[in-house]
């Protein structure tokens, strides 16, 4: 009946102690059930009934256990119900110092080496002497019981170790507790940590932060669904975007943020960096390594024993070579290089000190090169076309000259005829003969007079070819027999001879025959009418030029020394100064002072041919290698200009009477036309601008055009060519 | 064309008629020339007989105008100046009727003055530096050199009659201009010869009767290459000096100066339209209006030609067409209402084209380099004249 009662009540206590500290009921469940049994007579405390244990026979252990405790709780009897709390903890203390023991033995997780029936209820063994079986197999017997409740009673008022005495269910033995597993249950009845050591306030490590960590916390694969896309994603993207294309919903608006809102501090600095970039100064370059340099290099490269008793010698800083070369058979033979620290010093200072200089790159527009010419357009007017071709010479036509009035063209070809054109109509008024390939042709600039000069082989020939008014006719006609009513010529110079024109050749128009003891090549009047000179090219000697006085029929040769091959000659269209080109150089004689005033250097190789600004202050010469050079007599004996505009060879060049132009022709076939303003300002330099290339001629025989001359008064330039052919180019 | 100047032959004795010309009403037919033999016989026999008429050796069944247009029997002459020293006539069907040679150089230009019947005034100017006035009988075939007109002192290039045909203009290399008399007369003019000139020379070349000018025009800077009237008191100059000029023809003076660029080759001036045709060295024909006073004004230039523009003529019955010859061997045929492009290329020539005229019947005419002569019709101007 008590047993009954005080077990539903302590059932009913148990239920509330169990909600209050399961924990320490987990294992202790068995033990517990006995002291329940124990404890039923009990009414207000759990184990305040330990005179009841006694009663239970039939467990011996447990009636054990029941003195004990029972004399546990009657020391403490009458003390509160935290007295009674305490031995229910104490009790599980016990287990927990047995299991603590254990450990002390053996690291395994029996419960009891000694004992090895296991965890089983001990009851199990209560009819039986022995209580289990040893590591040897042998039974462990129970301890003889020979305490009842009374030795109980009196062992518990009189030991005073009875309250920390426990009983071993397994061995059947009593254990009396030390003091330090008294206290460690009551650090557990308090609800601490058994250890002593242990800190239960220590800071947290935060494993699992927001923080993004170089190795996992974990060292979980990463799973597969990690990798793939996700489907799931993917279907509620594909609805969005479905759903934006219908309409239905409406993307945010990204807002512009791009100016205005913003101010970009380094807009300015962005170029200044750039500026640095262009800065850069690469390092000087180590040079590449050579034969020297090898393991092995060929024999060549080794010092012989000379080379390097020079090399001991000289001072480090004179050495050719900062080592000497070496050979090694293989490259596993080669020693650590002793001089790499020196040498990586070396180019450390190098680069340390060496000066650098940075090369400045000038940013020239090209198109400021190039002189601002004017446009040939707006230098109107010049030749441009072709108009009239003049035909009837079979030979080359060497050269042509325009009467002073601009209405007649003369030409003299290597067919040994000298014709007479109109120059308007092309057609040809005259034809003589003059037996002998025409050289040069050269019409009297005297417009009051009409007459011609022809030289070829060795004679200079004065055609009248009374294509002129009547008065003039007579007035020319008059010049040339001047000399007859006076004294007799005086042959001052053997050599030329002058003689008069009989007969039939009379009758042609010719007048005068001047004979030269050489060759003549050119015949140029001066700007008068009355004079004319003759060349003569001859290395040898200095008889080379001719000046002749028609009036007086007077020939003199101006120079006494033979300065070099003369290759042309030109009067002064004012002054009596005299041009005479070799080949190389043009001098300039004063002939009333009877000497030479200055030299031209032309820097080509060979003089075809020069012209005469008729201001007199300027001189235009071709070469034979290409050239046309412009000099300013006031400016420098150097050319001012040097144009290279032909292909081949110049063979003519010539200056327009009035119109600034000048016009050059050449071997290539082509007429090349420039515009050639000179001003009366002296500090102005002459404007030159090549305005146009006249083609029409034929090439024959590599030869294109051979002469070239000027309108007096039209802007229109006549060459002749090797086809036989005259052009005129208006 | 109303008066034709015929004259009558036959094989029988007994109808024969003076051998003189007779001025016959071109409208006449058969019965009126039958008429007017009658008449010429009425002296010899009195009946009236019926004449039937062979005009080179073709009956007469229509009137004489139809007859002469469908038979292409003209009664227009043409003159033509030649580089071989000569003028010559010719007829418009291509016959040469007569040579004209007396000058010493090259012919330049040359001009009818007018016609009288059956004799006829011509002009020639030559490279010799005269001008000869001629008189050509056409009945007789007869030419005399009447007047010779000595002055300039280069090449005269270009001739021009007046209006009224009783002065003309000629333009010389010299530069200068002159007006002389183109009325034949019987008296020399007084020349001042230079004092050493030799008599004989003189006396040989003359031929005909030395006449000097009435005016000398200078002011041009270089050669006149073309001369004209405008009417009986402008003349009109171009020269190589780039100017065409207008003189007055009373005062001897410079009325307007029209600047071009390029030497001036020809001119030509049209009272239809009153506009001035100017052709250059460069290869656009352009037109002026002389009456401007700045002189600087262009109207148009018409651009075809590759080559320089040696010769243009107006229409002388169209106010909008003109012909122009050029060096590049091509006889254009233009209208001024279309500047872009001629109407016709006439492409005839082999060589250089130096003239161009038209005749009274619209007949173009072109002369060149190659030493020939060409007629052009215009069937569609003949139609719409």
């Amino acid at each position: 009946m008590k047993k009954a009662g005080g077990k539903t009540a302590l059932k009913r206590s148990k239920e509330e102690d169990e909600e209050q500290n399961q924990i320490f009921n987990f294992n202790r469940k068995p033990a517990d059930e006995d002291k329940d049994d124990d404890l039923s007579d009990s009414e207000d405390s759990v184990y305040s009934g330990l005179e009841d244990s006694g009663s239970d026979s039939e467990e011996e252990e447990g009636s054990d256990d029941d003195e004990e405790e029972g004399s546990d709780d009657d020391e403490e009897e009458g003390s509160d119900d935290n007295d009674d709390k305490m031995k229910e903890k104490k009790e599980g203390e016990v287990s927990e110092e047995k299991k603590k023991h254990e450990y002390e033995h053996d690291s395994s997780d029996e419960e009891d080496i000694r004992n090895t029936v296991g965890n089983i209820p001990m009851e199990w063994y209560k009819d039986f002497p022995h209580i289990g079986y040893n590591l040897d197999g042998k039974k462990i017997y129970k301890p003889i019981r020979n305490k009842d409740e009374l030795d109980d009673f009196l062992d518990k008022m009189e030991n005073p170790e009875y309250w920390r005495t426990v009983h071993d269910k397994q061995t059947g033995s009593d254990v009396v507790l030390s003091d330090d597993q008294v206290e460690l249950v009551n650090r557990l009845q308090r609800g601490q940590f058994g250890d002593v050591n242990f800190n239960e306030c220590e800071p947290m490590v935060e494993f699992f932060s927001s923080d993004v960590m170089i190795h996992p916390v974990t060292n979980r694969p990463a799973d597969k669904r990690s990798f793939i896309p996700s489907l799931t994603e993917k279907e509620k993207v594909s609805k969005l975007v479905h759903a934006i294309k219908m309409g239905w919903i409406k993307p945010r608006r990204v807002e512009d943020d791009g100016r205005g809102r913003y101010y970009n501090l380094w807009a300015s600095e962005d170029s200044s960096i750039l500026a640095r970039h262009k800065m850069h100064l690469p390092a000087p370059k180590i040079p590449l390594p050579g034969h020297h340099e090898s393991y092995n290099p060929p024999p060549e490269y080794l010092f012989t024993d000379e080379e390097r008793a020079l090399w001991e010698q000289q001072d480090p800083a004179d050495r050719k070579l900062p080592f000497v070369p070496r050979k090694y058979s293989s490259l596993r033979q080669v020693p650590a290089f002793s001089q790499f620290i020196h040498e990586r010093f070396e180019r450390c200072l190098d680069l340390y000190l060496c000066p650098r200089q940075r090369k400045m790159r000038v940013n020239v527009n090209p198109e400021d090169l190039i002189p601002q010419l004017p446009k040939p357009k707006d230098l109107q007017p010049f030749p441009t076309t072709r108009s009239l071709v003049y035909r009837g010479h079979s030979g080359l036509v060497r050269s042509i000259s325009v009467s002073p009035s601009g209405q007649w063209l003369a030409s003299g070809s290597d067919d040994g005829s000298v014709r007479f054109w109109e120059v308007c109509s092309s057609r040809c008024m005259k034809t003589v003969q003059v037996g002998g390939a025409v050289k040069s042709v050269a019409w009297n600039p005297n417009p009051s007079v009409c007459l011609l000069a022809v030289a070829l082989d060795s004679v200079v020939l004065i055609l009248s070819p009374s294509l002129a008014d009547k008065q003039v006719i007579l007035s020319s006609e008059r010049l040339l027999s001047a000399q007859q009513e006076g004294e007799e010529p005086a042959e001052g110079n053997g050599s030329v001879v002058w003689s008069e024109a009989e007969g039939e050749e009379l009758n042609q128009g010719l007048r005068l025959k001047i004979q030269h003891p050489k060759a003549v090549h050119q015949v140029v009047w001066h700007a008068k009418g009355d004079y004319l000179a003759s060349v003569m090219p001859d290395n040898t000697s200095h008889l080379q030029v001719y000046i002749h006085q028609l009036s007086r029929r007077r020939s003199q040769n101006p120079f006494s020394r033979n300065k070099g091959l003369v290759q042309c000659i030109s009067f002064h269209p004012i002054r009596p100064y005299f041009f005479v080109a070799t080949q190389r150089s043009i001098r300039i004689y004063n002939l009333v002072k009877q000497e030479m005033t200055k030299k031209l250097q032309t820097n080509s190789k060979w003089i075809s041919s020069m012209a005469v600004h008729p201001g007199g202050d300027h001189v235009i010469c071709g070469s034979y290698d290409c050239k046309l050079s412009w000099f300013d007599l006031d400016l420098s004996t150097k050319p001012y200009k040097m144009l290279r505009h032909h292909k081949k060879a110049v063979r003519g060049v010539a200056y327009h009477r009035l119109y600034p132009l000048f016009a050059s022709a050449s071997d290539d076939g082509s007429v090349i036309v420039c515009h050639g303003t000179v001003y009366n300002d002296l500090l102005q330099n002459p404007l030159i601008v090549p305005v146009k290339v006249l083609r029409g001629h034929v090439m024959t025989h590599d030869l294109g055009v051979l002469d070239v001359t000027f309108h007096p008064t039209q802007p229109w330039v006549f060459s002749s060519g090797a086809d036989a052919t005259i052009c005129l180019f208006t | 064309m109303s008066q034709i100047q015929a004259r009558f032959f036959t094989e029988d004795k007994r109808y024969v008629v003076d051998d003189v010309p007779f001025s016959i009403p071109a409208a006449s037919e058969v019965q009126d020339l039958s008429n007017v033999i009658n008449k010429l016989l009425e002296a010899k026999n009195g009946n009236k007989v019926d004449f039937d008429f062979l005009v080179r050796g073709q009956f007469l069944r229509t009137s004489l105008s139809t007859h002469m247009a469908t038979e292409g029997i003209s009664t227009v002459w043409i003159l033509t100046g030649s580089y071989d020293k000569t003028a010559r006539i010719w007829s418009t069907e291509g016959k040469p009727a007569m040579t004209v040679a007396g000058h010493t150089d090259v012919v330049k230009d040359v001009a009818w003055v007018k016609r009288e019947g059956l004799t006829s005034l011509l002009l020639t100017a030559s490279l010799d530096q005269t001008v000869l006035l001629w008189e050509w009988n056409s009945e007789r075939n007869k030419v005399k050199a009447r007047h010779c007109c000595r002055g300039h002192a280069g090449s005269v290039d270009t001739i021009s009659v007046d209006p009224t045909g009783t002065k003309f203009c000629s333009g010389s290399w010299d530069k200068m201009l002159k007006i002389w008399s183109a009325v034949p007369t019987d008296e020399q003019d007084e020349i001042e010869e230079p004092a050493d000139r030799p008599r004989k020379k003189q006396k040989t070349q003359q031929l005909g009767l030395t006449r000097t000018p009435l005016m000398t025009l200078s002011g041009h800077s270089e050669a006149v290459s073309s001369v004209l009237w405008c009417d009986s008191e402008e003349v009109c100059s171009a020269s190589w000096d780039h100017t065409i000029r207008i003189w007055d023809v009373d005062t001897g003076g410079m009325k307007t100066t029209l600047t071009g660029s390029k030497v001036f080759n020809c001119i030509s001036y049209s009272p239809l339209c009153r506009r001035l045709a100017s052709g250059s060295t460069d290869r656009h024909i352009r037109l002026w209006d002389p009456r401007t006073k700045d002189g600087s004004l262009v109207l148009l230039s018409l651009t075809s030609h590759t080559g320089w523009v040696t010769a243009v003529k107006w229409a002388p019955s169209h106010a909008h067409q003109l012909v122009s010859g050029s060096l590049d061997n091509l006889v254009k045929l233009w209208d001024t209402r279309s500047c872009k492009a001629p109407l016709y290329d006439l492409a005839a020539h082999e060589d250089k084209v130096f003239c161009v005229d038209w005749t009274e019947s619209g007949l173009m005419l072109s002369g060149g380099a190659d030493n020939k002569l060409y007629t052009y019709r215009y069937s569609a101007q003949q139609a719409e004249a």
